[in-house]
C-alpha cells in the first residue's frame, strides 16, 4: 500500500486530475443517454391522444384480429386508437403495474372477474356506463357479468367461446361409434374404445398448462350440483371437503380408467396432436382448441355437449367471455367510451370475428359469427344452456387456480386419496379467500 | 495405454457433446417445420416438412427486426458506458489510495449478492418518477447501474495486478493522471476489457426481467420479450419460437465468436490478485 502512495501524486495534483476525469464522465454519459433518446423517440411522449389498447392477444390469429377492429375504428374518423401487444404471460403479472403506474395505458383486453372486482374497489376501473347505454339488446348475463356487484358497470364484453368434448369425426366413423346422449352413454362409448386399443379421454394437464384439469372440475359439479353451487362453492360460500363436491369425484372416479395415462405428463398442446393422430379418442376442451389443429384437420372436429349427469338439474354450460375495461385515470374518458362503444357495436365484433380464427362468438346478438358448422353448433349450445359459468379461475380467481391445478392433477394421479386431497384443497383455498 | 485413454477420453467428451449439442438441434429441427405439421404430427417427431417460412413469420410478423433494433439499441451504449464507468472507478480504486477504498469495494461487491428480484417493484416505481418509464434510456440505465458493480469489481482486480513500475515511470515522464489512465492503465487493460465486454454483451442482450420491468409498449420491447410475446395465451407455433430463438441467438453468437480467446482467457480475469 505504502508503494501505491508513493507512485501517486501530490494530493492536490490528485484531487484535480481525478475531478477532471470525473467531469469527462459525467460528460459523456448524457451525451450516450441523448443518442439512445433521440433514436428511440417514438413511444417517450404519449401518441396525439390516441387511446392505447393494451393487449394480451399475442397468438396471431388473435393478434391480426385486435389489429383489424382498431384498423377498422381509427378508418371510420372520429377518435383513434393504437394497439400494444404484450406476450400474456407477460401482460398478466404486469397488470397491476400498469393500471398503478401513473400515466398507464388506456384500455386492456381482460374477462370479467373477482380480480377486476378487486380493482374496482381500489378505484382503479373507469365506470363504463354510458357504454353500456348503448348496449341495450345485449343478454342480462352480459350485464351483470360485467358489473363490480355494487351496480357499477366496468367491463364491455365484445366475444365469447364454448366448451366441448371435441373429437374427429373421421376417427368416430372409422371405430363406428356416435356421440353420447348421458354419462351412462358416454361411459359405454369409452369402454369401446378402450376396448380398441385406444386410450378414450385426453385430457393436456401436464407441461404449463395444469388449468385444463379445471375444466373437468367445473363440468362435473355444474351438472352433479348446478350452476349456483358452483359459483358459491369458488367464492367461498361452501367447501371443497362438502359431500356434494364428493359426489363430483365420485362421478369422475367413474370415467378415470379411461383417460389417457399420459393426460398429466403432456401440455395441452400435444394432447391435441394424439387427439388428431386418433391416440386418444376425445379431449374437453375451449373452442380454441380449432387454432391449435393444422387447416387440414379443420372439417374434421365436431364437439358433443358434455354429457349430462343428473336431468333434473339444470343444463348449465361453460362460455368464458372476453373483452376490455379501462382505466380510471385515463386523461381520455371520452375517446376511450367511444372506442369500447364500437367494439360493442355488431359492425366492430363482424370485423374481429372475420380477421380471427373465426371460433369466437360475438357477445352483440345482432353481430355475425363465422358461420361454420362448428360455431353454428357452438353457438346453440350456449344459447339453450339455462345458465352460463366462465371458468374456474374466471369464476374465483387466479390466486385459486393454483389450488386447483394440484388438487386435480393429484386426484387423477391418486384418486383413492380424495378425502386428504378435498381437505387439503379446502385449506389452501382457505388462506386465498382470507388473504 | 495412451490410446485406450484417448478411445475413451473421446468418448466421454463426444456423448457430452452430443447430449449438449441436442436441444439445439431440436430448435433448428423444429424451426424447419410447419405449423400443420408440429400439430399433426407433434413437437417431437422427426420432420416431414421442411419449410424456412417461419424465420420470415418471426422476423416480420412476429416484430423481431424491430426488436432487434432495440436490443443493439439497449445492449451497444449500456456495455460502452459501464464499461466506460467501470474502468474509471476501477483505475481510481485500484492504483490510489483514496479514502474508503476497501468499502467502496465490498460495496459493490455486496451489491452484486443482492438478488435484483427483490428491486423489481421500485426501479418501476422510480423509472416512472423520472419519466423514463417505458423508454429504452430507463432500460440503459438500469442495465449499467446493476452492471457497474460487477465490472468495476474485476477491472479493479485487474488493474491492481500492474506493476507499479510502469506507472512511476509514466509519472517521472510527466504524465497526469488522466494520461496514465488513458495511455498507460487502459491499453494494458484491453484483455480484460474485451473479455467483459462479451459477458456484457451477453448478460443485457439475453435479458429479460429488466426489459419487462420498465417497459410496456410492444415497440420499444427488446428481443427477449418479443420472444416471449411469440408464445400465445392458449396455442403457441413452435415453429415460428423455435426459428425466433435461433434468430435471437444471432449476434451473442457472433460476439462469441469475435472474442471467443477473450472470453475463455477472460473466466481468470481477477482471479489472480
Amino acid at each position: 500500500m505504502s508503494q501505491r502512495s508513493d507512485a501517486g501524486l501530490s494530493r492536490r495534483r490528485f484531487l484535480r486530475n481525478a475531478g477532471l476525469a470525473g467531469l469527462g464522465v459525467v460528460g459523456a454519459g448524457p451525451l450516450l443517454n441523448a443518442c439512445a433518446t433521440s433514436a428511440s423517440s417514438g413511444p417517450v411522449t404519449q401518441t396525439g391522444g390516441a387511446v392505447t389498447v393494451q393487449s394480451n392477444l399475442s397468438a396471431p390469429a388473435a393478434k391480426s384480429a385486435i389489429d383489424a377492429l382498431v384498423t377498422a375504428f381509427n378508418d371510420r374518423g372520429g377518435a383513434s386508437a393504437s394497439v400494444n401487444t404484450v406476450a400474456s404471460e407477460t401482460f398478466r403479472t404486469q397488470l397491476p403495474s400498469y393500471l398503478t403506474s401513473a400515466n398507464p395505458p388506456d384500455t386492456y383486453t381482460w374477462y370479467p372477474g373477482s380480480l377486476l372486482s378487486g380493482y374496482a374497489e381500489k378505484g382503479l376501473l373507469l365506470d363504463v356506463g354510458d357504454v353500456w347505454q348503448t348496449m341495450g339488446d345485449y343478454s342480462e348475463a352480459f350485464r351483470t357479468l360485467s358489473s363490480d356487484g355494487k351496480g357499477k358497470q366496468i367491463f364491455v364484453p365484445t366475444t365469447y367461446y364454448w366448451w366441448g368434448m371435441f373429437y374427429r369425426k373421421s376417427k368416430f366413423a372409422e371405430w363406428g361409434v356416435t356421440p353420447p346422449a348421458n354419462w351412462t352413454e358416454f361411459l359405454a362409448l369409452c369402454r369401446t374404445l378402450q376396448g380398441k386399443g385406444i386410450a378414450p379421454i385426453g385430457l393436456g394437464a401436464g407441461g404449463n398448462t395444469p388449468w385444463i384439469a379445471s375444466g373437468w372440475f367445473d363440468y362435473l359439479d355444474i351438472r352433479i350440483n348446478g350452476a349456483q353451487f358452483h359459483r358459491d362453492l369458488l367464492a367461498g360460500r361452501k367447501r371443497f371437503d362438502d359431500p356434494k363436491v364428493k359426489q363430483v369425484f365420485a362421478t369422475w372416479m367413474e370415467a378415470l380408467p379411461y383417460f389417457d395415462p399420459s393426460g398429466t405428463a403432456v401440455a395441452f398442446q400435444d394432447a391435441t396432436t394424439s387427439l388428431l393422430q386418433g391416440r386418444t379418442g376425445m379431449l374437453l376442451i375451449g373452442a380454441f382448441f380449432a387454432d391449435s389443429a393444422p387447416k387440414d384437420a379443420l372439417g374434421d372436429i365436431d364437439f358433443f355437449q358434455f354429457p349430462i349427469v343428473d336431468p333434473a338439474v339444470p343444463v348449465a354450460e361453460e362460455g368464458p367471455t372476453d373483452g376490455f375495461f379501462a382505466s380510471a385515470r385515463t386523461p381520455r374518458k371520452a375517446e376511450v367510451a367511444e372506442f369500447l362503444t364500437y367494439a360493442a357495436t355488431a359492425e366492430g365484433q363482424d370485423v374481429y370475428i372475420k380477421a380471427s380464427t373465426g371460433t369466437v362468438l360475438p357477445t352483440n346478438p345482432g353481430a355475425k359469427d363465422s358461420g361454420t358448422g362448428l360455431v353454428t353448433k357452438g353457438r346453440k349450445l350456449l344459447q339453450d344452456a339455462k345458465e352460463l359459468t366462465q371458468f374456474f379461475n374466471r369464476d374465483s380467481s387466479d390466486a385459486l387456480q393454483p389450488t386447483a391445478d394440484s388438487a386435480l392433477v393429484r386426484f387423477i394421479q391418486n384418486p383413492n386419496e380424495v378425502d386428504s386431497i378435498l381437505t387439503d384443497w379446502q385449506s389452501a383455498a382457505e388462506k386465498i379467500w382470507n388473504a | 495405454m495412451k490410446l485406450r485413454r484417448d478411445i475413451g477420453f473421446h468418448a466421454v467428451a463426444g456423448t457430452l457433446s452430443i447430449l449438449w449439442l441436442l436441444p439445439i438441434a431440436l430448435v433448428l429441427l423444429t424451426a424447419i417445420r410447419t405449423f400443420d405439421d408440429i400439430a399433426s404430427n407433434g413437437l417431437g417427431a422427426m420432420p416431414s416438412s421442411f419449410s424456412l417460412d417461419s424465420f420470415g413469420a418471426a422476423w416480420h410478423a412476429g416484430g423481431q427486426s424491430r426488436a432487434m433494433v432495440n436490443s443493439l439499441l439497449v445492449t451497444v451504449p449500456t456495455v460502452v458506458l459501464s464499461l466506460a464507468l467501470a474502468a474509471a472507478a476501477a483505475f481510481a480504486l485500484s492504483r490510489y489510495d483514496i479514502p474508503f477504498r476497501r468499502a467502496i469495494i465490498l460495496l459493490m461487491l455486496a451489491g452484486n449478492l443482492l438478488p435484483p428480484q427483490i428491486l423489481l417493484v421500485p426501479v418501476s416505481k422510480l423509472s416512472e418518477l423520472l419519466g423514463i418509464y417505458d423508454t429504452l434510456p430507463a432500460l440503459i440505465a438500469v442495465q449499467v447501474g446493476f452492471g457497474l458493480g460487477f465490472y468495476t469489481f474485476v477491472l479493479q482486480g485487474f488493474m491492481w495486478a500492474i506493476p507499479d513500475e510502469i506507472q512511476q515511470a509514466a509519472t517521472i515522464d510527466g504524465a497526469g493522471v488522466v494520461t496514465i489512465f488513458w495511455r498507460i492503465i487502459l491499453p494494458m487493460t484491453r484483455p480484460a476489457l474485451a473479455a467483459l465486454s462479451a459477458l456484457a454483451f451477453t448478460w443485457i442482450f439475453n435479458d429479460l426481467l429488466w426489459a419487462i420491468t420498465v417497459l410496456r409498449t410492444g415497440t420499444v420491447m427488446p428481443v427477449t420479450p418479443a420472444l416471449l410475446g411469440l408464445q400465445g395465451q392458449y396455442v403457441s407455433n413452435w415453429n415460428v419460437i423455435a426459428a425466433g430463438s435461433v434468430i435471437a441467438a444471432i449476434p451473442t453468437v457472433a460476439v462469441f465468436l469475435r472474442f471467443q480467446k477473450h472470453f475463455i482467457s477472460g473466466l481468470a480475469v481477477g482471479a489472480v490478485k
